[in-house]
């Protein structure tokens, strides 16, 4: 068994689609390689996360209310309110990408985060959902965000508009602000939120390529 | 068939599956509201078939199926357009915070991190990437049922599981380890 091997056959040793002899030169070579025995460790806790990536339980009462509205005659579901459905012939760009901004401020940022700025990727002209998370662990009334955009990039429903400040607050917990960016060149750059808060200051960086 | 029985007869077919479903609804759309829409968008559907779904063998993989398809159509006809923040409840693995207590303290905000870095992680996968790993690895769907699930084939489910995973380590430790 040699390290390439073990690279190749990890989802499968993961998986336990390894028949027993492939398993235990696997499991030997681990003993003694310390770099397979950290991916096989790394692959480990990946897994371990996963598994525990919560969602939560449905709140009480919606299944048997989505049941009466299902078996209601002439029932029309109401969709959510902030959910518009005027976009009827807009091109939707998949699903929304997740970005999520840490205000927790007793976690030490670890090096690793710190150094990586987040990105996401776009499609040119194509209209995309960004959801930016805020996760507080105070609530912040009455905080400033000013977003600035890169060249190339618009904030749909603001054309034109390289920065737009307005005033929120923040929950303890995590806030989501969704942005439905386009890319009018393929340039791409650097969105910049910048949140004000009394007289604490965070800025955060998103990295935005335009595919 | 009266009206109430038949409406007994669907909710004897689908409510056993309600708890499965509503997850997949979760995986599919990472939101509250939306996976909310989704699962009652899918009961309206059901219920409009219902002479069909009565002669289903296994119900719960059709109705998985079906939300998949209406997942998909959904979002080729709308996109969202909203300014504003919202609660967390609308957000994948929303109440994380509230898993706080239970644990040693320290455990805890580590778990919180990670998690959190996992769900920036997966916001940087592809669409199709994410929603594979989240099934199989998350919620433990075999490759089969995945297949059924999206019509996508079980090596293609494969090597999109396997780049995905390579992918969120990569992400998650780009140094080769976690922390
Ligand atoms: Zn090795």
């Amino acid at each position: 068994m040699h390290c390439k091997d073990l690279t190749e056959k990890l989802d499968d040793y993961m998986d336990g689609g390894l028949d027993q002899a492939t398993a235990e030169a696997i499991a030997s070579h681990a003993g003694t390689c310390e770099t397979c025995r950290a991916v096989i460790e790394r692959a480990r806790e990946l897994r371990g996360l996963l598994g525990d990536y919560p969602v939560p339980q449905a709140q009480a009462g919606f299944y048997d209310r989505a049941l009466v509205r299902a078996t209601h005659k002439g029932g029309r579901r109401q969709r959510n309110r902030w959910l518009l459905s005027g976009f009827g012939s807009a091109v939707a760009a998949g699903l929304a990408a997740w970005v999520i901004f840490g205000l927790l401020p007793d976690v030490p940022q670890t090096p690793d985060a710190l150094a990586s700025i987040p990105g996401v990727t776009i499609a040119l002209e194509e209209e995309r959902t960004i959801n930016l998370v805020f996760a507080s662990a105070t609530a912040l009334d009455g905080a400033t965000l000013t977003l600035s955009l890169p060249d190339g990039i618009e904030l749909a429903g603001f054309p034109g508009q390289r920065e737009i400040t307005w005033t929120t607050s923040l929950k303890a917990g995590r806030n989501l602000l969704p942005l439905t960016l386009v890319a009018l060149t393929p340039t791409g750059g650097e969105l910049i939120a910048h949140l004000q808060h009394n007289e604490r200051n965070r800025t955060f960086r998103l990295r935005v390529d335009v595919s | 068939m009266s009206n109430a029985e038949q409406n007994l007869n669907f909710e004897r077919i689908v409510r056993p599956h309600f708890d499965r479903l509503y997850r997949l609804a979760w995986r599919l759309t990472g939101n509250k509201a939306e996976a909310e829409d989704l699962f009652q968008e899918l009961l309206v559907k059901a219920y409009g078939l219902l002479d069909d779904l009565v002669a289903i063998e296994e119900p719960g993989s059709w109705l998985s199926r079906v939300m998949y398809n209406l997942f998909v159509d959904q979002h080729r006809r709308y996109t969202r357009q909203r300014m504003h923040l919202v609660d967390e409840g609308h957000l994948p693995g929303a109440g994380l915070a509230d898993l706080a207590g239970d644990l040693d303290p320290v455990t805890d905000i580590e778990r919180l991190e990670n998690l959190m870095r996992l769900d920036a992680a997966l916001g940087q996968l592809s669409e199709e990437h994410r929603l594979i790993v989240l099934l199989h690895d998350t919620e433990g769907y075999k490759l089969k049922e995945i297949q059924d699930i999206t019509g996508v084939p079980v090596g293609t489910i494969k090597s999109r599981l396997h780049r995905a995973r390579a992918r969120l380590r990569d992400i998650l430790s780009p140094d080769g380890t976690f922390s």
